[in-house]
């Protein structure tokens, strides 16, 4: 599912405060473990990634509305901590484009981070047990995998979110069951009764249908699984047969000779 | 996502929101949209939406890009709204939320120049956080021209049909492999030339001081009053709610106020 496309003003109070701090503290302490390192190599790094996954956002794969995120290819190349940096850096600014709300980023940039992360993870243990020849298995299994324990994650977050106050609503002087207003100016315009006038009965907290949004997800999100772990796999294939350092310098550790033009040989 | 637009606008307009301080902006903006995300009463927040559109086309904002990009949360929040909303009416006011609060973050999009944007953030962040978000908004421009140019490439080559979707498939993720590649590349380059300029590890962007403070202060006044309307309207509940069709009549006059006022003017 990559990024949450829940709208602002959904997700009750607690979790949203919740996701924040979660984010907040993982970006800290990733940006810590990035100190470690040479930071000023890693900012242009990181501005290039987050740029790509931003620019693979809005790009469709084939005309029928879906996009592809390459988070798991961002999360191969940079590494689970990076990752996470990348990640709420690519939040932020699709949340400044309306693309996903500005109070979810929090819990956006834990699903995009755990994405990373678990992608990273997977592909790591399956490159290892493929093999360099079927690189592009390994990055289509790691990748459906992926986005399918962040879906559950994402359907766990409505769960959680159940009955709470923010999905409630009130409609004013409309009625919604008859469609009509009730005309708050009906006793006269001088006794209008602004401050005692006709109180509406409060309508209780309706919870969010987790069953149903479950049924939408699980029913659109396997095209879209699959259609990422296609590109991912044949992305990240390329990218093996052109420069394996890039891919491999992450996922396999043990020293191995690359073909002339690697960049480890730079 | 035409992000030159989006910049050009930024950087040459010159209505009194774009002179505004960037501050204020930010100010503001947190005050609306906290308004929007506080409130469950749908006229409130669709006078909330009706406000910013008016907001929008007083500051000559490019209105297709604008609200195409307002477009996008909405048939997000239409799908959310139809899987989880347990009824029409609170579906309604997820989708209006969600256009509302993105609508919000667009307009300070347009008005202000990314540099100053970010700067706030940029203090309070990780400096690796905080200048790798500089450098994201940067590379977005390049790569967004680089795979253009690398899928018009492929097009001529008649790699890129809507009629074949497997071919479109993997021409695209060819395509984006050789992003990746070229976004390396990029890095190291930006690495290079940022060092050379004397990189130390903190980006320093001055911030612009507000062009009329006048008009800063009437702006963060109107947004708190904004917030202000909306919570004594949640905290009043019943007592108030029947009268608040009254203020989605109120912005929607000031909706026509403003389109008459800018055909006068044309």
């Amino acid at each position: 599912m990559s990024h949450i496309h829940i709208p602002d003003g959904v997700l009750p109070l607690w979790l949203v405060a919740l996701g924040w701090a979660g984010a907040l503290a993982l970006v800290w302490i990733a940006s810590s473990r990035a100190r470690r390192t040479d930071v000023r190599r890693k900012v242009p790094l990181l501005g290039v990634v987050a740029a790509l996954v931003l620019v693979a956002m809005s790009t469709e794969v084939v005309p029928i509305a879906y996009h592809v995120n390459l988070t798991v290819v961002a999360g191969v190349l940079l590494g689970p901590w990076l990752g996470a940096i990348a990640a709420f850096i690519v939040v932020v600014m699709l949340a400044l484009l309306g693309h996903g709300g500005v109070t979810v980023i929090g819990l956006n940039t834990l699903m995009i981070a755990a994405e990373m992360a678990i992608g990273w993870g997977l592909f790591r243990v399956l490159a290892r047990a493929f093999g360099r020849r079927h690189v592009g298995w390994a990055a289509a299994a790691a990748t459906i995998v992926t986005l399918a324990i962040t879906t559950t994650a994402l359907v766990g977050l409505v769960a959680l979110a159940g009955g709470g106050a923010a999905t409630g609503r009130e409609t004013g002087a409309l009625d919604p069951r008859s469609l009509t207003f009730a005309n708050p100016f009906s006793g006269g315009i001088v006794s209008v009764n602004t401050l005692r006038g006709e109180a509406a009965p409060a309508k209780p907290a309706a919870p969010l249908s987790v069953a149903r949004f479950a049924a939408v997800v699980y029913t659109l999100g396997p095209i879209g699984w699959v259609l990422e772990g296609l590109v991912t796999a044949a992305v990240l294939s390329y990218v093996a047969r052109v420069r394996p350092g890039l891919v491999f310098g992450q996922a396999i550790t043990e020293p191995e000779r690359g073909p002339a033009g690697d960049e480890e040989a730079h | 996502m035409d992000v030159r637009a989006i910049d050009l606008c930024a950087t040459t307009g010159t209505s009194r929101l774009h002179r505004a301080s960037p501050i204020t902006k930010l100010g503001a903006f947190v005050l609306v949209l906290t308004a929007v995300v506080v409130q469950q009463n749908l006229f409130i927040v669709l006078a909330c939406l009706l406000l910013l559109v008016a907001l929008a086309l007083g500051s000559r904002l490019p209105a297709r890009h604008v609200f195409a990009l307002a477009a996008y949360p909405a048939v997000f929040s239409l799908v959310f709204a139809f899987a989880a909303a347990p009824d029409a009416f609170t579906g309604a006011v997820f989708v209006v939320r969600a256009v509302a609060a993105s609508l919000a973050a667009i307009v300070l999009l347009f008005v202000t120049p990314y540099p100053q944007l970010f700067a706030p953030l940029q203090r309070v962040l990780p400096e690796v956080v905080g200048d790798a978000l500089l450098m994201t908004y940067r590379s977005v421009f390049l790569l967004a021209e680089k795979f253009e140019h690398l899928r018009v490439a492929i097009r001529l080559r008649s790699g890129l049909t809507h009629g074949h979707p497997v071919r479109a498939l993997r021409a695209t993720a060819g395509a984006l492999g050789a992003l990746v590649l070229y976004a390396f590349d990029l890095s190291q380059r930006e690495y290079d030339v940022m060092r050379l300029r004397g990189y130390q590890g903190r980006l320093r962007i001055t911030l612009p001081a507000a062009a009329n403070r006048t008009f800063d202060a009437a702006l963060l006044a109107s947004a708190a009053a904004v917030l202000a309307i909306a919570v004594i309207f949640r905290a009043a509940g019943a007592t108030l709610t029947p009268w608040s069709w009254l203020l989605a009549a109120a912005a929607a006059l000031a909706l026509l106020a403003t389109i008459a006022g800018r055909l006068v003017r044309t």
